[in-house]
């Protein structure tokens, strides 16, 4: 070798078109089949040799125990990944929604178990099959992009149909001539001898390798040198809309100004003394609960002829209410519904109305005022006309009234051959 | 001979001779001894409780736990025999005719459910709260009273009893006749054939679980149930096929066939389906407790709060945690006595896995009204006062109906216990073979 490196030194007019190969490298054993090569292995391991190793396509099971390779200790690895991420799975939930930011969230703990387990459970997946992945790697030495064996094509089978075993000189048993022997005697098919590569250029690494790798590490690094400059610079330079399209589009929001029309608004709103088609509404009872007389008009005491008073409207009133209503007012109207309570739990104190208190302002209202509630509000309560329709409206305030009836029921109220059976 | 495949050792003992009477014998001894025992014990007790009319409740409830015991033993044999086909797998091939023997005991196993099948077409109703008369007054329930009532539920049983025991016997039977034949094509057959009966096998298995477990609380329900009992029964199934498989070896059959890397193979299965089962069950349960929909999560209500708590936990830690934990490390499923204790813990946690689905349904809550008594089924009222309420018909019956598929598995144990001229037979034998 060192001869080879003078001569390419000195010579460098006349150097010769190949050279020669370099030192003995290690010997290349072919087997027909994985248990061939077991056997092989088995009898190599038994005559002392340790820098061997066996290669084939597809990995060939009782192959570790008959080199005589100790079990790894990947295992172990993995396991304490696992736990790691268990563990840190479990700390990250803690941290972040109990200590750090606790939320509460419809009243539900800040910090629960059971609800920790498909992350916690995540993290452990993850973190056990990462420290797996790179755990082999490491442990393998990998990834080893160049290989003296390379240098036997035979030795390219190995990743389709050859089952190879490789004895390296280095090893202190080896001799050559009884390494080979050896070989032959474990019913190799085929035995080559593979040497270092004896050219000197050829055993450096090619410069334009060293330039891609340093270039394209310094090309990797250009979008953080980017955002450390914007971090720490200012500029009065608008930002860079990367989809102009998008961001301004040919519109006009709502309550926007507009040069087009006279008002300077891009609003269109409804045309005066015109009403859209079936919005009339013009019955004043049923859509605004209002009985209009000569001398003007006052909330109705009724219900709307439209409607028939019946065992179904309640049921319907009932379901209704219970839905928009019961927030709030509770299912029994007595104002301690799930907004109250919850905010007691928070400290505060604050009722919906009671809208069964016997002689209370809900009780004395008119029929209509209660409709015109529900519809435009009260106080604090917004108004519902946009989420519940007319007639719904009507069933809940009949529903109303068959709750101040049920609550505030005398013992008169009860049939009289029920009686009995009130304890 | 490459290592990769092997023949028969020629010392080898693979005639069952009267390995399967014998087996069979001491299976029916301790049936009669302890189902007699429970009639006794149950006899002699005291009136009725817990909401029941009838003092037999308690064993019916114990034996429907010992039933899907049973149950799950052999139709997890029964899927691992249609997975060894349908994937094409050689390593179970040694022992398959074991594995074959659990899974025929199918039959036996339905025979002994008639058990409680028979009292509920008689009009029994302190077993499966539907049969129960004041279930029709429950809204919740009246509507399924067409599918839960106790002829169409008899019916269903015959189908089940009658399907899972043709999918056992078949493939039992064409595994057998390779033995004289020797004809590859049979196992071509077998391979064909086990791919639609995995899909009738997986429905039937969830339907059971649907049927005779789910609707012992037959307001609540939870689609992934079916799957998650299985899961369950799984554990137990391989647990029991590596106990089984020890205890032929100490006969001195099968000495030179059966090496660890089948048991280690038995164990990682054990594994695999403890961790399954904990995922299925954990799923059901984090659906449903976070969903928090009254009709769901009553079913957890009883048995995370109350006494039933400490049942839960002891499951989830004797059943999942510990068991995971040390059956991770390929050792504990190599070595024998290892894999013995876990096999025989499994055994154990599993029969309280079924025991904790069941038995809190057992307490009835009793109101009145107008004078008269009203049965409100299982799950009611304060969860504190539900006491798991632990009785000896609970172990005697669940020993008692294990002696019976003893005595099932015990006609499957005939002839060779290894099948000859299965054409995976030396790659099985011959499994990682050092």
């Amino acid at each position: 070798m060192a001869n080879a490196h003078d001569d390419h030194h000195d010579h460098a007019h006349d150097e010769p078109a190949v050279y020669p190969d370099g030192e003995l490298y290690g010997v290349l054993a072919e087997f027909d089949t994985p248990g061939e090569l077991i056997d092989a292995a088995r009898k190599v391991r038994d005559a002392g040799y340790t820098e061997f190793d066996a290669y084939s396509p597809f990995p060939v099971h009782g192959i570790d125990e008959a080199m005589g390779i100790k079990r790894t200790i990947l295992p172990l690895i993995v396991f304490g990944g696992g736990l790691t991420g268990l563990i840190g799975g479990v700390f990250l939930q803690w941290w972040m929604n109990a200590y750090n930011w606790p939320w509460n969230i419809a009243g539900k703990p800040a910090w629960s178990i059971p609800a920790n387990v498909p992350i916690a459970f995540e993290a452990t997946i993850l973190f056990s099959v990462l420290t797996t992945f790179f755990g082999m790697w490491i442990l393998n030495k990998l990834p080893q992009v160049w290989h003296p064996f390379f240098r036997s094509d035979r030795f390219a089978k190995v990743t389709d149909d050859a089952f190879v075993l490789g004895i390296e000189a280095k090893d202190r048993r080896f001799d050559h001539a009884a390494t080979t022997k050896l070989l032959k005697d474990a019913g190799a098919i085929a035995i080559e001898d593979v040497h270092l590569e004896g050219d000197p250029r050829r055993k450096q690494m090619p410069k334009w390798i060293t330039a891609f790798i340093v270039a394209s590490t310094a090309f990797a690094l250009i979008p953080f040198a980017i955002a450390a400059k914007a971090r720490n610079s200012h500029s009065s330079e608008p930002h860079i809309h990367i989809f102009p399209d998008m961001d301004f589009q040919p519109k006009y929001k709502s309550d926007t100004a507009m040069d087009l029309f006279p008002d300077g608004r891009s609003n269109r709103g409804a045309i005066g003394g015109t009403v859209a088609r079936g919005s009339l509404n013009a019955d004043d009872v049923f859509y605004r609960g209002i009985e209009r007389s000569e001398s003007g008009g006052a909330w109705t005491t009724g219900f709307p002829k439209q409607l028939e008073i019946n065992d179904a409207l309640v049921k319907r009133g009932q379901n209704r209410y219970n839905i928009y209503c019961s927030a709030c007012h509770g299912f029994d109207g007595r104002g301690s519904g799930a907004v109250p309570l919850r905010v007691a739990a928070g400290g505060g104190a604050w009722q919906a109305r009671n809208l069964v208190e016997p002689g209370g302002a809900s009780v004395m209202m008119p029929n209509g005022q209660l409709f015109n509630t529900i519809s435009n509000g009260f106080n604090t309560m917004m108004g519902y006309a946009n989420q519940i329709p007319h007639a719904d409206r009507w069933a809940i305030v009949l529903y109303v009234r068959a709750l101040q009836r049920s609550q505030n029921a005398a013992l008169e109220d009860v049939p009289a051959d029920h009686r009995g059976s009130l304890r | 001979m490459s290592t990769l495949q092997k023949s028969i050792h020629p010392d080898e003992k693979y005639k069952a001779g009267k390995l399967g009477k014998k087996l069979s014998g001491a299976g029916l001894a301790i049936a009669l001894l302890f189902l007699g025992l429970s009639i006794i014990l149950t006899l002699v007790s005291g009136t009725a409780n817990s909401g029941h009319e009838s003092k037999w409740s308690r064993f019916f409830h114990a034996y429907v736990i010992g039933w899907s015991y049973i149950f799950t033993l052999s139709v997890g044999m029964l899927w691992l025999i249609l997975l060894h086909y349908l994937v094409r797998g050689r390593w179970i091939t040694a022992i398959k005719r074991i594995i074959e023997a659990m899974a025929t005991a199918m039959p036996i196993v339905f025979i002994a459910g008639l058990g409680f099948i028979i009292p509920l077409l008689a009009g029994y109703k302190d077993l499966y709260y539907w049969a129960h008369p004041d279930a029709a007054h429950d809204h919740h329930l009246a509507f399924k009273l067409g599918w839960l009532s106790p002829e169409f539920f008899a019916i269903r049983y015959v189908i089940y009893g009658v399907g899972f025991s043709a999918l056992a016997a078949y493939f039992a039977k064409k595994s057998r006749q390779q033995d004289e034949t020797g004809d590859p094509k049979i196992s071509e057959t077998l391979r064909i054939v086990s791919a639609p009966a995995m899909i009738v096998y997986s429905v039937l298995t969830c339907m059971v679980g649907f049927d005779v477990l789910m609707s012992i609380a037959p307001k609540w329900f939870s689609t992934i149930y079916g799957v998650s009992f299985w899961g369950s029964g799984c554990v137990g199934a391989f647990a029991a096929l590596a106990l089984l498989v020890l205890g032929i070896q100490r006969t001195g059959r099968l000495t030179h066939s059966v090496n660890a890397e089948h048991y280690h193979d038995i164990g990682k299965w054990m594994f695999a389906f403890t961790f399954f089962w904990a995922y299925t069950a954990f799923s059901q349960f984090m659906l449903q407790w976070y969903g928090n929909m009254p009709e769901e999560t009553h079913w957890y209500k009883y048995r995370m709060f109350g006494e039933w708590q400490w049942v839960s936990i002891a499951i989830l830690v004797g059943y999942f945690a510990f068991p995971f934990v040390f059956l991770l490390s390929r050792w504990t499923k190599r070595i024998v006595p290892s894999l013995v204790f876990f096999a025989v813990w499994q055994l154990v946690f599993h029969w309280l896995d079924l025991y904790w689905n069941v038995m809190p349904s057992y307490d009835w809550t009793v109101t009145y009204h107008d004078g008269a008594r009203l049965v409100a089924g299982p799950l009611q009222g304060n969860p504190e006062l539900h006491h798991v309420g632990f009785s000896p018909v609970d172990i005697t019956v669940w020993i008692g109906l294990v002696g019976v598929w003893l005595a099932g598995v015990g006609r499957g144990l005939t002839g060779n216990l290894i099948p000859t001229k299965d054409p995976t037979l030396p790659l099985s034998l011959a499994h990682e073979v050092q």
